[in-house]
């Protein structure tokens, strides 16, 4: 190769990788898309708890009957009235159970007519929003439409906020074995000053029992299934994931068997039972006994009391007992 | 001429050391992280696609096959569209109570919404479950077995509460559950369950396993097939159960057919073990009862046996006498009878 020719080949290169360049810059995106903003997990829902409650003072209320609301304003009657947990102004989420696209005859979820008896008590003491939320997974507004909560809330002027993919946030429980950057319904919490858990007595196929504690279950988020393999577990980190203002557990009618979907009437049994508590662990405690079974039959709730969520001695919260009526 | 052996200086060698302890540390630090068990990594690793996808008419034949024996039940208006699962997703429609048909060879599950169809207008959530087998079909529907239901003549297990109808046809097991009970409901879920029974393949064959039961005492309605875990006892599986009323009380008998006679002797022999790890202790066989092992504890007694390839026994009585009077009762049954 002479002097020329090769002048002529690094001249050819040099215009190619020219181009090149040029072609690369035109090219060139100078507004790429903002880098998505790294969601920090979240380290539970919040303690809803109240604190200075009096020493002395009645936590739990167990009234006999089957008139829903009218248990449900004798027993919080008895812990001081409802004032003594809901301020003026406060905004109220219910958290029940509408797990199922089942009718409210059948058991399987929370009383429409206990939630519009609890969410008209919220407003009659002072309440400036009542919400209720459940993931149900499954069609959520079927689920809510039939069994009759929608209409319930509405009729006592709540909201119902159906759970879609914006309201999930992810959490991971300080020293959770399970709750680790696992979406949770964080979306639904958002403003609010006050919790109640409304939960009915069943029985269940893999955890025993679902009561107030297995309710908390309806937080999660994704494909929560794969915890059923450690579903003690999961449940007493769940009891740790948001402590409610108030826990009303429903056994005025029980589903012993077949649960926790049931299917048929002769799954259930009227217990006759409504326990209002500030401590939902205790209220499991008292609950597993309107199934007939004993702490030994759902571990978690011994292992939710170990973690520190609350007791199994429910005695300690000097329940009443009251009864309204046949 | 031989090279001179380079040797490292101390400090090359405290060098040299220094970087394989950090690189140990490393390792045992991933390790450590990878051991420590994250379901959402699982999970996000593990997709399924498609939970409870609601389908056309069309859809649902092309992708489940239980799916389109529901998309169009004659003479029946439909209240919501096919809903369709998997193994995967079938915790989200009915939670806890999937790990029982998970552990009996479920398939796939479609359900729909119907109106009854009578003066009711009750709506009916009807569930279509694709088990492997008919036995499969049969746990599923015994494990969940409402005792003192009205029995029906729809197929060989098939009943009816206040509010319900609950049978197997060959291997899909079926549920028509109506959000309300009327005098009326009864005959309407029976016609909806003769108009779906129509569409499915026909298949009675019943497990013949349950015939070995002697029909004495025996309550009908007490049938049950455990196909994991029988008796409590981890790993003993596709056990019959049935319970009696006999002269000496109530009594409840297990029976199981294994592949061979060793197999069932074997298992008989671990359950007796099994007993015995729970505070039952052997006792003498009455004189009647040759061959047969009798475990007590306080006034519970269980007799545990096996002829040839059938693994049987007593393992709920309210009395001893009750126990040892349905022993006596099986083992004169199961003379000479080998499946």
């Amino acid at each position: 190769m002479n002097r020329r020719d090769f002048l002529k080949r690094v001249a050819g290169a040099s215009a190619i990788a020219v181009g090149a360049c040029g072609l690369g810059l035109a090219l060139h995106d100078h507004s790429p898309p903002p880098p998505v903003p790294e969601q920090k997990a979240l380290a539970g829902l919040g303690d809803f708890s109240i604190k200075d409650i009096a020493a002395g003072k009645p936590r739990m209320a167990v009234v006999r009957g089957s008139d829903r609301a009218a248990m449900f304003e004798q027993g919080v009657n008895a812990l001081g009235g409802l004032g003594a947990f809901i301020a003026k102004g406060d905004k109220v989420l219910l958290k029940v159970n509408a797990a199922f696209a089942s009718p409210a005859a059948l058991g399987a979820t929370t009383s429409p007519e206990l939630v519009a008896a609890v969410a008209g008590a919220c407003f009659k003491a002072g309440a400036a929003r009542v919400s209720v939320t459940d993931n149900p997974i499954n069609n959520p507004e079927s689920c809510f439409e039939i069994t009759g909560i929608t209409g319930a809330a509405r009729s006592a002027g709540a909201q119902i906020i159906i759970p879609r993919a914006g309201l999930f946030s992810p959490a991971t429980l300080p020293n959770g074995k399970l709750i680790k950057d696992w979406p949770v319904l964080a979306g639904a919490f958002t403003g609010i000053t006050k919790v109640i858990a409304l939960s009915p007595v069943k029985d269940h196929a893999r955890a025993g029992a679902s009561m107030l504690l297995k309710n908390m279950y309806g937080l999660l988020g994704g494909r929560r299934n794969v915890f059923h393999q450690d579903i003690n577990g999961i449940i007493s980190e769940l009891s740790l994931l948001v402590r409610p203002t108030l826990s009303v557990l429903d056994g005025t009618v029980s589903m012993m068997t077949n649960g926790p979907t049931g299917g048929s009437l002769s799954d259930l049994k009227a217990t006759g039972t409504l326990i209002v508590s500030t401590d939902p662990v205790a209220a499991d405690a008292l609950g597993v006994e309107l199934l007939g079974r004993t702490l030994d039959d759902v571990p978690y709730i011994s292992m939710a009391q170990a973690l520190g969520a609350g007791t199994i001695d429910y005695k300690t919260l000097n329940p009443v007992y009251l009864s309204a009526g046949a | 001429m031989a090279r001179a052996k380079i040797r490292a200086t101390t400090g090359e060698k405290r060098a040299g050391y220094g970087v394989l302890a950090v690189l140990a540390a490393v390792a045992v630090w991933l390790f450590l992280s990878q051991a420590q068990f994250n379901p959402a990594v699982i999970v996000a690793m593990n997709h399924p696609k498609g939970a409870g996808r609601l389908l056309t008419g069309q859809q649902a034949g092309a992708s489940s096959q239980t799916a389109s024996y529901l998309a169009d039940l004659q003479g029946y208006s439909a209240l919501s569209g096919v809903e369709s699962y998997t193994p995967e997703t079938l915790s989200d429609k009915i939670d806890g109570k999937a790990e029982l048909y998970l552990a009996s060879g479920f398939q796939e599950m479609s359900c729909r919404s119907f109106s009854s169809g009578d003066s009711s207008q009750a709506r009916v959530e009807t569930f279509l479950y694709a088990m492997e087998s008919p036995k499969d079909a049969f746990a599923v529907f015994s494990g969940q077995r409402r005792q003192g239901a009205l029995p029906l003549a729809l197929s060989p297990n098939a009943y009816a509460t206040e509010n319900a109808v609950f049978l197997t046809s060959g291997r899909f097991y079926i549920e028509l559950v109506a959000d309300k009970a009327t005098p009326e409901i009864g005959p309407a879920l029976e016609a909806l369950a003769q108009s779906l029974l129509s569409v499915l393949p026909r298949d009675d064959s019943q497990p013949a396993d349950a015939d070995l039961f002697p029909a004495t005492g025996l309550r009908k309605d007490s049938l049950r097939l455990a196909v994991t875990d029988a008796l409590g006892m981890e790993g003993l599986e596709n056990v019959y159960t049935a319970e009696y009323s006999l002269p000496g009380g109530e009594a409840a008998a297990f029976l199981a057919v294994r592949a061979t006679a060793e197999e069932a002797a074997a298992q008989a022999k671990a359950y007796t073990a099994f007993l015995a790890a729970n505070g039952f202790k052997q006792v003498k066989a009455p004189a009647g009862l040759a061959g047969v092992t009798v475990m007590a504890l306080d006034n519970l007694a269980q007799v545990v046996m096996s002829r040839g390839r059938i693994l049987a026994g007593v393992h709920d009585a309210a009395s001893a006498e009750a126990a040892l009077e349905l022993a006596a009762l099986l083992t004169k049954f199961l003379e000479g009878k080998q499946p």
